[in-house]
């Protein structure tokens, strides 16, 4: 029978957060997977916030005006440019994940990677440009 | 001869106590010293107590595996002046319970790589139009991979999830899956389907930047995903096999 | 020395692999959708609009319209869908026991089942305005 003995230490303890975040010394694919799931519990968040936001229709125009309002503040729209990076990051990154989870890149990764936020970094700009002028 | 005083700053644990602590020592080093004579030259000079597991001294036995500045290394091919640091930081290996000092319990690691039908030695090599001396029957190849554990100690997931089964056993999986030479590829991609299998892995890569051999443990586990998935469709659009 | 970690046989580990590929592809598959979606949601709410976003009486008269408010449902399905998914990674990657993991995988199905019914009865509500 076989059997998996414990991969853990008491002295050492559980730090998953560590294992997850502290990329000192490692490679382009840590800080990928790190800012990835950074992202995605970042969207997480934004996910329920803005179904929350959204019942202020509910409220009828005064509800909403008053949320539009607070959306166009500089400082909200700020907060606009760190979300959409988030979506870049996160979608881009993930298009480079899928395809080699099912075998398309695998070697490439690296420049898969840079590709891809090449193009996250133009729209990022272009995004920001459009947050601020529209 | 540049001689130079190294400051080695080395974890230190012995079984009963609650946390490690670190000791420094300082170690003369010329241009040839390596992490691990610096180590043996402590344990001889130093201190005796000093326990780390090595053999070969030339990177093939994978014994000697160890966290250098916090990489995943074989401490025997690092050279410890090039490595250009003041002090040098020495801790075992993660992801494997903690034993004495800079020795790691490596039943675990062996638990998941050591699974029947798993190879140790490559068909490939066998070929019969290869050209070997007389009174030599065939050369015999083994695995790329030492056990040396290193990719299990710098992957993010195998740090979070004890029961990962980890890009080395996984890696040897493929192998199975890539050149079955009468071991059975459904067992081997069957072991690897699994909630704490292939599909845990996050794509960060470290197993391949870290492996001292060329295995590409990464590269393996996208393998298997890519392997099932295509089994997948062709179950789903009912391809046959 | 250490804990054995439970009688896991590989033949009972494959046995259990069961959903968990599937899920990948569904992650994958629905992350890849969502490049699309989102792109689509944030065009057509924010970057073809003057100002960036529409007043109360544009809101319910986009909403009306039926593809519309099509594609906003079949994008909380799918965003729902790919986040719990990924919620669902990140706890696995805990490492958790079994009950804690079906404990995870029945509070995921139902905070996911939740955000799925407020959001189409928030939509249905906006129409009905």
């Amino acid at each position: 029978m076989q059997e998996y003995r414990t991969t853990r230490d008491g002295v050492r303890g559980e730090r998953p957060l560590q294992a997850w975040f502290d990329v000192r010394k490692r490679n382009l694919g840590s800080w990928a997977f790190a800012i990835n799931r950074l992202t995605g519990m970042g969207l997480i968040v934004y996910l329920v916030l803005h179904l929350i936001v959204l019942s202020t229709l509910l409220q009828g125009e005064q509800g909403w005006d008053k949320f539009l309002e607070i959306a166009r503040s500089p400082f909200f729209l700020a907060f606009d440019i760190v979300l959409i990076f988030g979506i870049l990051f996160h979608g881009l990154n993930g298009i480079r994940v899928a395809l080699i989870g099912m075998g398309i890149g695998a070697k490439n990764h690296r420049s898969l990677f840079w590709v891809l936020m090449f193009i996250g970094a133009v729209l990022l700009v272009v995004s920001a440009w459009k947050v601020f002028t529209i | 001869m540049a001689e130079r005083d190294v400051v080695f700053k080395v974890l230190r644990y012995k079984q009963g106590e609650t946390v490690p602590h670190y000791d420094t020592f300082t170690v003369k080093t010329d241009e040839n010293t390596t992490a691990l004579v610096a180590l043996q030259a402590i344990r001889r000079d130093d201190d005796p107590s000093l326990t780390l597991r090595h053999s070969c001294h030339h990177g093939s036995c994978g014994t000697c595996g160890m966290r250098i500045n916090g990489e995943e290394q074989l401490s025997c091919v690092v050279n410890v002046q090039e490595l250009g640091t003041p002090t040098v930081v020495v801790e075992p290996l993660q992801n494997a319970p903690l034993v004495s000092d800079l020795v790691v319990d490596m039943a675990p690691f062996f638990d998941r790589y050591t699974q029947p039908e798993m190879p140790y030695v490559r068909q490939s090599e066998f070929m019969p139009e290869a050209d070997v001396p007389d009174g030599i029957g065939h050369y015999t190849r083994y695995e790329n991979c030492l056990e040396c554990g290193l990719c299990v100690s710098a992957c993010p997931v195998m740090g979070s999830d004890a029961s990962y089964l980890g890009p080395a056993a996984m890696a040897a999986a493929w192998r199975v899956v890539a050149e079955p030479r009468g071991s059975d590829p459904e067992f081997a991609l069957n072991w690897a389907d699994n909630e704490h299998g292939c599909w845990r892995c996050h794509v960060a890569y470290e197993c391949t930047e870290v492996c001292p051999s060329d295995v590409n443990p990464a590269e393996a586990i996208m393998s298997l995903r890519g392997e099932l998935t295509k089994r997948k469709f062709r179950r789903v659009f009912g391809l046959g096999k | 020395m250490q804990s054995v970690l439970s009688n896991q046989t590989t033949r009972k580990r494959a046995a259990q692999s069961g959903a968990a590929g599937a899920l990948w592809l569904v992650q994958a598959i629905s992350g890849l959708l969502l490049v699309l979606l989102l792109l689509l949601h944030m065009v057509a709410h924010h970057f073809v609009v003057e100002g960036g976003l529409r007043n109360f009486q544009e809101v319910l008269a986009y909403v009306s319209n039926p593809a519309i408010f099509f594609l906003e449902i079949v994008f909380l399905i799918v965003v729902t869908a790919h986040a719990m998914l990924g919620a669902r990674a990140i706890l696995l990657d805990l490492g958790l026991s079994k009950s804690a993991s079906r404990a995870a995988n029945w509070g995921i199905t139902l905070l996911g089942l939740a955000a799925l019914v407020y959001g189409i009865w928030l939509a249905v509500a906006i129409q009905n305005l």
